[in-house]
């Protein structure tokens, strides 16, 4: 049984085919990595499992049951927001709330929902920051971090929803180099707590060390999936080897 | 005399409050309500506001303060707005109101859409509604950024409460003008110029002190 699976989603944007029929599955505890070209709809993809873009068809369903099928499309907004929370979604640009304190914003989306007692909330929203390594900084506001420290945050945020799936888009893209390592180091501690997590990276090291599956992305479709080892050792396509040559 | 006219001139001065705050109460949430209508999706709604948008601030205050007042009476043939003095202010409070909220929902709709998609989407991917999402993210923000211009509008109202003289309400400026016929004296009416100064000069006080609240995120 999977956690997560996608089948046939497609999706354009007016005459614009983005995606044309991206096929993928994850198990429990996986961790898969998303790579390719600029423009191939890594985002895009990531953005319709979200529920921030409607894809326009295919399925996709959590532990077998189907949560979004693309070919009826009038599911309410109520619908998509409970179907959501199996997800969490950490941004290329942190979006954290900039009005309140690193705590405030792990706390306010499990306070608003009201599924939780307040203290336990709190105490969880504690313990989230304490692992992202930010003990020290959870009343300061997202202005007083640095960059690697907000998305330090917005992992933290993400998981105090405790999404089943969580979701990175390129998380250390707008970091200074020297400061990506903190975050990265970050990710692989989930993954290695058994996070399930969908991870689109240019950071191939990364993606080679900590990933279970990679899938390539070019041209809305999969070009190529398999192991770590498999794509990057072994790469069978022409493109997936142009592309893995590009970045080197 | 000196007392005689600061006495009047003060009565004058708490029409001219009363307008003002009366005004405020009415066209900051008014206002708000007419953003969302300027920026909806339903496109008949957007058009009519956009057009309420253009007309309201396309023509004088002054014109829009007569058309409120006579316009009912002429138009449906009795006077909606009650008689006497204060029929008169309710009315001059409907224009004031009216033209208010229009020029502020100018301001909240720059405001709103400033505030960067990113906000909205990790509300959403955080299972917030959309209400939640305004109330509990974007509000603030909003307010920091609007601040500056609703400063300039707020004290552009204290000025023109000084048009409800058309429609004959009583406020500071006709009081002090009421000592030339009376007295023939043309101090008083200069000295309306210290009580606006005054309280423009609290205003932007407390818009400074709201500002500098707002200052501990960006
Ligand atoms: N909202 C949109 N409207 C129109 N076209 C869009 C929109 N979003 C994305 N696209 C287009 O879809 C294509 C795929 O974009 P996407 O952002 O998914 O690529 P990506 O793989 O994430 O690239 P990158 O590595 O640069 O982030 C691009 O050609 C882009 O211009
Ligand atoms: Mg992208």
């Amino acid at each position: 049984m999977s956690i997560l699976e996608v089948k046939g989603f497609t999706k354009s944007f007016g005459d614009v085919k983005v995606l044309k029929g991206v096929d993928f599955s994850i198990e429990e505890g996986e961790v898969l990595a998303i790579i390719g070209p600029s423009g191939g709809g890594k985002t895009t993809l990531l953005r319709c499992i979200n529920f921030l873009e409607r894809a326009d068809g295919g399925t996709l369903s959590i532990n077998d049951k189907v949560i979004y099928d693309g070919s009826c499309p009038s599911i309410s907004d109520a619908e998509i927001r409970e179907n959501r929370l199996h997800l969490g979604m950490v941004f290329q640009q942190f979006n954290l709330f900039p009005q309140y304190t690193a705590l405030e914003n792990v706390t306010l989306a499990p306070k608003l929902s009201r599924k939780w007692p307040e203290d336990e909330i709190l105490e969880r929203a504690k313990d989230l920051l304490a692992r992202v390594g930010l003990a020290d900084k959870m009343n300061n506001y997202p202005c007083e971090l640095s960059g690697g420290q907000q998305q330090r945050v917005a992992i933290a945020r993400a998981l105090a929803m405790q999404p089943d799936i969580l979701c990175f888009d390129e998380p250390t893209s707008s970091l200074d180099p020297e400061i990506t390592g903190e975050v990265l180091r970050v990710i692989k501690r989930l993954a290695e707590e058994n996070t399930t997590m969908v991870v689109v990276t240019h950071e191939m090291g990364f993606a080679r060390e900590v990933a279970d599956k990679v899938i390539f992305i070019d041209g809305g479709v999969i070009a190529e999936c398999g192991t770590p080892d498999e794509i990057f050792g072994n790469p069978k396509s022409e493109r997936l080897r142009d592309f893995l040559g590009s970045i080197r | 005399m000196f007392q005689t006219v600061m006495a009047e001139l003060t009565i004058g001065f708490g029409k001219t409050i009363e307008i003002f705050v009366l005004t405020l109460l009415g066209a900051l949430p008014l206002g708000l309500i007419i953003s969302f209508g300027s920026m909806s999706k339903f496109k008949p709604l957007k058009a009519v506001v956009r057009f309420m948008i253009w007309v309201i601030r396309g023509t004088p205050l002054m014109l829009q303060l007569i058309v409120v007042y006579y316009g009912p009476g002429l138009i449906f043939g009795t006077n909606i707005w009650g008689i006497g003095n204060e029929g008169r202010f309710v009315a001059v409070l409907a224009a004031f109101i009216i033209n208010y909220a229009f020029y502020f929902s100018e301001i909240y709709r720059g405001g709103i859409e400033s505030i960067p998609k990113g906000q909205y989407e990790a509300g959403q991917v955080l299972g917030l509604t959309k209400r939640q999402i305004f109330f509990n993210v974007v509000l603030l923000q909003v307010i920091k950024r609007i601040l500056p211009p609703m400063g300039n509008e707020i004290i552009t109202l204290v000025k023109d409460t000084s048009l409800a003289r058309v429609i004959a309400v009583y406020e500071v400026i006709w009081a002090g003008q009421n000592f030339i016929k009376s007295a023939g004296l043309i101090w008083p009416l200069f000295m309306t110029a210290v009580y606006y100064l005054a309280f423009t000069g609290l205003v932007q006080i407390v818009l400074g002190r709201i500002e500098k609240k707002l200052s501990y995120f960006n």
